[in-house]
């Protein structure tokens, strides 16, 4: 019973991993309606700054974390200014093929540091004994991080319920005209939408490098595993993000614990939110939480 | 009714069918078969090194994958984030003859046309299983549903005994009348039948997109609330559209499977989609003459590419490859400025300079 204990354990630190990552992608779609492909290259960008502020700038590490999340804020605003505000008003398809583009550009710059091809880890700085809770046992860099991402889904939901932005930027995502009529900026609102994707995608970038280390496609693999997670959650739900993330990091969890090594089957894990993802687009496309507002065909 | 039908000074129809002609003039149609001509006898009185030859064949390749990717997403406005997987899925079902049958048996030796359509068809049918979503979904779910099919494919591909976990899988010389195609002729005959694929499949799309199969494609891109009231069914038309793509996505696999003489797993991984989408983009979407010029300018940006990294390497010695950095950065570059500053691609810089060549020297 305790390896199911421990694999529920290991399944909520990992599905809240997703969680935060599947929130930066669902800013962006709530606000714009761009799917964006390249979010595992942000993820990656923050853990790779975070890493080079605290180990090449001898920064403490959570002040580089903090540092990590605003210079991704910064570059995540100005590829919003640089490649997308001119295609406001083109059609989907073609913003949404400049964000595959955007990935293979990041790829490219992230290929030409030592990060894109070398792995590193973050130099320890919490206690080394796990946690142990009645035989399940966390180490404290997944419980920080547990921790760090609750209050930041906690901190992103307040924003969007209630401030003056968050509201704006709902306001966008539900009717662009009548949300011009009153005088919200639509250019500021995606600048500002990409901004905060970026953000939460640096810090989920920062605790996925601390837990499994940094290596360019364990980061980015995360920005691909994101597709299931929202599409389960409903694509412009933040609450169904984090409860479709930590669906998954279940399902992955006990897949891995379970179902590996059974009829000669490996790596499910990696295959299950594919099949998952197939299945909710054929019987439920909106997803657990979304708004039932997709066209029929 | 007697116009010039060498050098018309403009347009003179009188029915939609004249309209929908190939060539407007004969002089069209000389410079179009002379074309030809030199496509198919240039081997014989220049000879090129295996390499240069590799990347024309490859080209030749990619262009009937383009046919394909550019009649889903060109004309029927799907994105496939998922093409190099079709192109796998034809690959690999001559594989899985490798390996049952062992990799020179008479089927994958002799009956080598066979197999190129049978891996099209198998592509067709597991093409049309992946549109399947679009009885439902509109576009954004279907990029995803795509990406889904080509995250399951890498996983089968990868995780599976019987298609050697991705490693490479050989197969067989192919014999022609003349014997078994040797070493030194091996790029030049898979030029030939590379070249004879990408007229006929050319001549088929072109043929296709007049008639109302192919122009119910364009009609559901444009508006498939519009094509619905004039009873198309968009849903199986995008169904349709997927299988025609997977089609030829098989059949340029298998061309590319007996081109390397082996099918590896690395060939068609979510990079190569990738690529796919940039040679769409870059040749012009929803443009016959685009599936031509994507194609070759990507793969000669990736011949410079390879140029620049070594030359790099000589000026500074460095563990770092840089080729495997510039690769991407610049097909990425490549596929965002083309969508920034020229959405309708190289097709469209061609139709420029063509209707430029028909006015000169009176440009008005």
């Amino acid at each position: 019973m305790s390896y199911f204990f421990q694999l529920v354990a290991s399944g909520i630190v990992v599905g809240s991993i997703y969680a935060l990552s599947g929130l930066g992608f669902v800013l962006i779609y709530k606000s714009s309606r761009v799917l964006n492909i390249a979010h595992g290259q942000f993820i990656a960008l923050g853990a790779f700054i975070t890493y080079a502020l605290t180990v090449g700038l001898h920064i403490p590490i959570y002040i580089s974390f903090l540092l990590s999340l605003i210079i991704t804020f910064l570059i995540a605003m100005s590829v919003e200014r640089i490649f997308l505000r001119r295609l406001i008003g083109e059609p989907i398809i073609s913003v949404i093929m400049v964000t595959i583009g955007l990935m293979s550009i990041l790829d490219g710059l992230i290929y030409l540091t030592p990060f894109g091809t070398e792995n590193f880890s973050f130099p320890e700085f919490l206690p080394k004994t796990p946690i142990a809770l009645g035989g399940v046992s966390i180490s404290w860099t997944q419980f920080v991080g547990v921790i760090i991402t609750v209050i930041l889904i906690a901190g992103f939901s307040w924003f969007f319920k209630k401030s003056t932005i968050g509201i704006s930027m709902r306001a966008v995502s539900d009717d662009q005209l009548a949300s011009m009529s009153i005088g919200i900026s639509i250019p500021r609102v995606f600048g500002l939408a990409w901004a905060a994707a970026g953000f939460s995608a640096a810090a989920a970038g920062g605790i996925i490098a601390n837990i499994t280390g940094l290596n360019f496609d364990t980061l980015v693999s995360f920005g691909i595993i994101v597709f299931p997670v929202v599409i389960l959650g409903g694509l412009d739900s933040i609450f169904g993000a984090v409860v479709a993330g930590i669906i998954l990091g279940l399902i992955q969890q006990f897949a891995a614990g379970y179902l590996d090594g059974l009829w000669g089957l490996f790596g499910t894990a990696d295959l299950l939110p594919w099949f998952i993802l197939l299945i909710i687009l054929l019987i439920k496309p909106h997803g657990l939480f979304g708004v039932h507002e997709i066209e029929r065909v | 009714m007697s116009q010039n039908r060498w050098l018309a000074t403009g347009n003179f129809f009188t029915s939609h069918k004249q309209e929908q002609r190939i060539f407007f003039t004969h002089l069209d149609r000389l410079i179009f078969i002379c074309f030809l001509v030199l496509a198919f006898a240039w081997p014989l009185f220049f000879k090129l090194g295996n390499k240069n030859m590799l990347v024309i064949d490859n080209i030749l390749v990619a262009i009937i994958a383009i046919y394909g990717l550019n009649l889903l997403t060109g004309y029927t406005g799907l994105i496939s984030i998922g093409h190099a997987a079709f192109v796998g899925v034809g690959a690999y079902t001559l594989a899985t003859f490798s390996r049952i049958l062992g990799d020179s048996h008479v089927l994958l030796t002799h009956a080598w046309p066979l197999m190129i359509l049978l891996a099209g068809g198998v592509g067709a049918v597991i093409g049309a299983f992946v549109g399947l979503p679009a009885l439902r979904l509109k576009h954004l779910y279907l990029v995803i549903a795509t990406l889904s099919f080509q995250m399951i494919f890498q996983w089968v591909i990868n995780f599976s005994k019987f298609f050697n976990q991705g490693q490479t899988i050989a197969i067989g010389r192919v014999f022609w009348f003349a014997g078994k195609v040797t070493r030194s002729q091996h790029y030049l005959f898979w030029y030939y039948v590379a070249l004879i694929f990408v007229v006929l499949f050319g001549f088929g799309v072109r043929n296709l997109l007049r008639t109302r199969y192919g122009r119910c494609l364009v009609a559901v891109r444009d508006n498939d609330r519009a094509a619905d009231a004039m009873g198309m069914h968009p849903g199986f038309t995008k169904v349709y559209a997927f299988a025609l793509s997977g089609f030829l996505a098989g059949v340029a696999g298998a061309l590319h499977a007996y081109l390397w003489r082996g099918v590896g797993f690395e060939s068609f991984t979510l990079h190569h989609s990738i690529n796919y989408l940039a040679m769409a983009i870059v040749g012009g979407l929803g443009s016959l003459m685009g599936s031509f010029f994507g194609p070759t300018a990507i793969f000669m940006l990736d011949v410079q590419v390879e140029h620049l990294s070594e030359f790099a390497k000589t000026l500074f010695p460095s563990a770092l490859d840089l080729a495997t950095a510039l690769r991407p950065l610049s097909f990425g570059l490549v596929i965002v400025l083309f969508l920034m500053f020229e959405p309708r691609g190289i097709a469209n810089w061609w139709r420029i300079l063509r209707s430029y060549l028909k006015l000169w020297p009176f440009r008005y």
